[in-house]
């Protein structure tokens, strides 16, 4: 549904993206997370045609960016970072103004379902600039749905919102994956990206790493098991890196840090080797890590590099 | 039809904007009165006198199609920038030649519409309060400044209150900006409504024609900013 390869665009000498590919099926959520100035927003543009490339080719819902650019704007809905909604205009001529742009069939009948789907049909007649964070935000998101896009474009859609506004548009989102959208998300709020995404690209002007929330986590940190003792043993560390399914372990405070090939698979060895080995063991757990230890680990090793 | 749309987008918004409807009612009801009221002053006086004093309310039926339409494309462009709403609009199918007529033509319009209607009513009052439509307001110079350099008085407005907007996010300041960079369009204007020449087809010609040459260029400028890439990159 969309797939660009190797987009590039440079803004005077500064690069904003550099070689970047990246693929959504319909039904898929791609998340965009980098730091700011790493190319996020620049990618949308250049996917949604505000920008053109400097070099790379990218098709959305089949059209291609450079020879069709009207096509895709059709066929994309965005959501911006702020609302950017028309404040001296009502809700419903904010919606029925985006429905006529693109030239909707019935552009009515598509606002009202669109105004009612966002729970904003009571409001309609109130100016869109008396709405609250929460509500402008699904204002805008309808605005990006109204022509029914196959492919959408959320760039940061809860930045600034309150948790409660900020879960609400969460649920929408959610409710949008099963509508058979492609939907790329631009986010700098990991848990919701972790939460959300089917496939993650980190951005810092080129994809640092791609994959789905857990190949990522795995590829940064591998599965690792922690063993909680009940005294410190420092001495089974070095002894478990001898076992040929463990590649790395670690002991800190009465506990032992064990990366291993497969976690799910080695652990009943390791357990038993380390009974063996005299260990007094409390609890055995896998290592939870975040999305958020990917990403910092991502940044840092950007930042030595 | 997304030409009309955005017309009438902009007109509702306009609309409810007190600069613009200062713009738009209070500001032709004052010429309107100026004009009037020199009318009235001239009524007694023999007919060269009259024609001078007549040659001086010419200039508010001309600074009517330069002021109307600034207030409107100030905030057709700046309004945009403030509410953060470019980004959306231009991910729609509109085109930049539709984006630029559309701000353009949504103060051009109303500029030319309530110029023409406020010469009217000027020519409606001053025969019911004289009992004849002065000598000279109906004269070959004075239908070619009211007709012919209003629409082109309006579009030197538009185009440089879009240059003078795409480069700043105050309304006042492009406001101000604007109102001086169009000053110059006046000059001819001033120099026979103060009586140091009298309105002829050839003055209007010659500013006609200047500004004919002004506009092309400021178009050609206009056009190239009005790109989504310019628009997104450049615009402050």
């Amino acid at each position: 549904m969309i797939s660009a390869q190797g987009l590039t665009r440079r803004f005077g000498d500064r690069a904003a993206v550099t070689d970047l590919s990246l693929s959504v099926p319909e039904g898929a959520v791609l998340g965009l997370l980098g730091p700011n100035g790493a190319g996020k927003t620049t990618t949308v543009r250049l996917l949604t045609c505000l920008l053109s490339p400097d070099a790379g080719s990218a098709l959305v819902a089949g059209h291609d960016i450079a020879t069709d650019p009207q096509a895709v704007r059709r066929s994309v809905g965005l959501l911006t970072e702020s609302p950017g909604l028309y404040k001296r205009l009502s809700v419903w001529q904010n919606l029925l103004l985006f429905a006529q742009l693109h030239e909707v069939a019935k552009p009515e009948e598509k606002a009202q379902r669109y105004l009612s789907l966002m729970g904003l049909w009571d409001r309609r007649k109130d100016l869109a600039g008396t709405l609250s964070k929460g509500l402008a935000q699904r204002l805008a998101l309808a605005r990006a749905l109204v022509h029914e896009p196959p492919a959408l474009f959320l760039d940061e859609p809860t930045a600034g919102l309150d948790p409660e506004a900020a879960r609400e548009v969460r649920i929408l989102m959610e409710e949008l994956r099963s509508e058979q959208r492609a939907v790329i998300l631009c986010t700098h709020n990991l848990p919701e990206a972790e939460r959300l995404c089917d496939r993650i690209v980190v951005l810092n002007t080129r994809s640092v790493s791609e994959g789905t929330p857990q190949e990522l986590k795995l590829r940064m940190f591998g599965a690792r098991t922690v063993v909680r003792l009940a005294r410190p043993q420092p001495e089974l560390a070095p002894a478990l890196r001898d076992l040929p399914f463990v590649k790395e372990a670690e002991s800190s405070d009465g506990e032992l840090s064990v990366e291993m090939e497969k976690a799910e698979t080695h652990n009943p060895e390791l357990v038993r080797h380390l009974v063996e080995m005299g260990a007094e063991i409390l609890h055995v757990l896998p290592q939870e890590r975040t999305l958020e230890d990917v990403y910092l680990k991502l940044m840092e090793d950007e930042d030595a590099a | 039809m997304r030409l009309r749309t955005l017309l009438l987008k902009e007109w509702e918004e306009a609309r409810r904007i007190k600069m613009v409807i200062y713009g738009v009612v209070f500001l032709p009801l004052f010429m309107l009165g100026l004009a009037v009221l020199m009318a009235w002053q001239a009524r007694d006086l023999p007919l060269e006198a009259q024609a001078v004093m007549l040659n001086t309310s010419l200039l508010y039926f001309v600074i009517l199609p330069i002021m109307i339409p600034l207030s409107i494309a100030v905030y057709a462009i700046v309004g945009e920038k403030e509410q953060g709403t470019l980004e959306p609009l231009l991910a729609t199918p509109l085109t930049e030649t539709e984006l630029f007529m559309g701000k353009g033509l949504a103060a051009v319009i109303p500029a030319l519409i309530i110029t023409w209607l406020t010469y009217g009513a000027f020519l409606a009052v001053t025969w019911a309060l004289l009992g004849a439509i002065p000598e000279g307001v109906l004269s070959a110079p004075w239908l070619a400044s009211v007709f012919l350099l209003s629409p082109l008085l309006a579009m030197f407005a538009v185009l440089v209150t879009v240059l003078v907007s795409s480069r700043t996010t105050d309304p006042r300041a492009a406001y101000q900006f604007s109102s001086l960079a169009l000053l110059p369009a006046l000059v001819p204007l001033i120099v026979y409504s103060t009586q140091l020449t009298a309105v002829s087809l050839t003055l209007v010609a010659v500013e006609a024609a200047v500004l004919i040459a002004l506009n092309a260029v400021i178009l050609y400028v206009a056009v190239r900013l009005f790109r989504r890439e310019s628009i997104l990159t450049r615009w402050r």
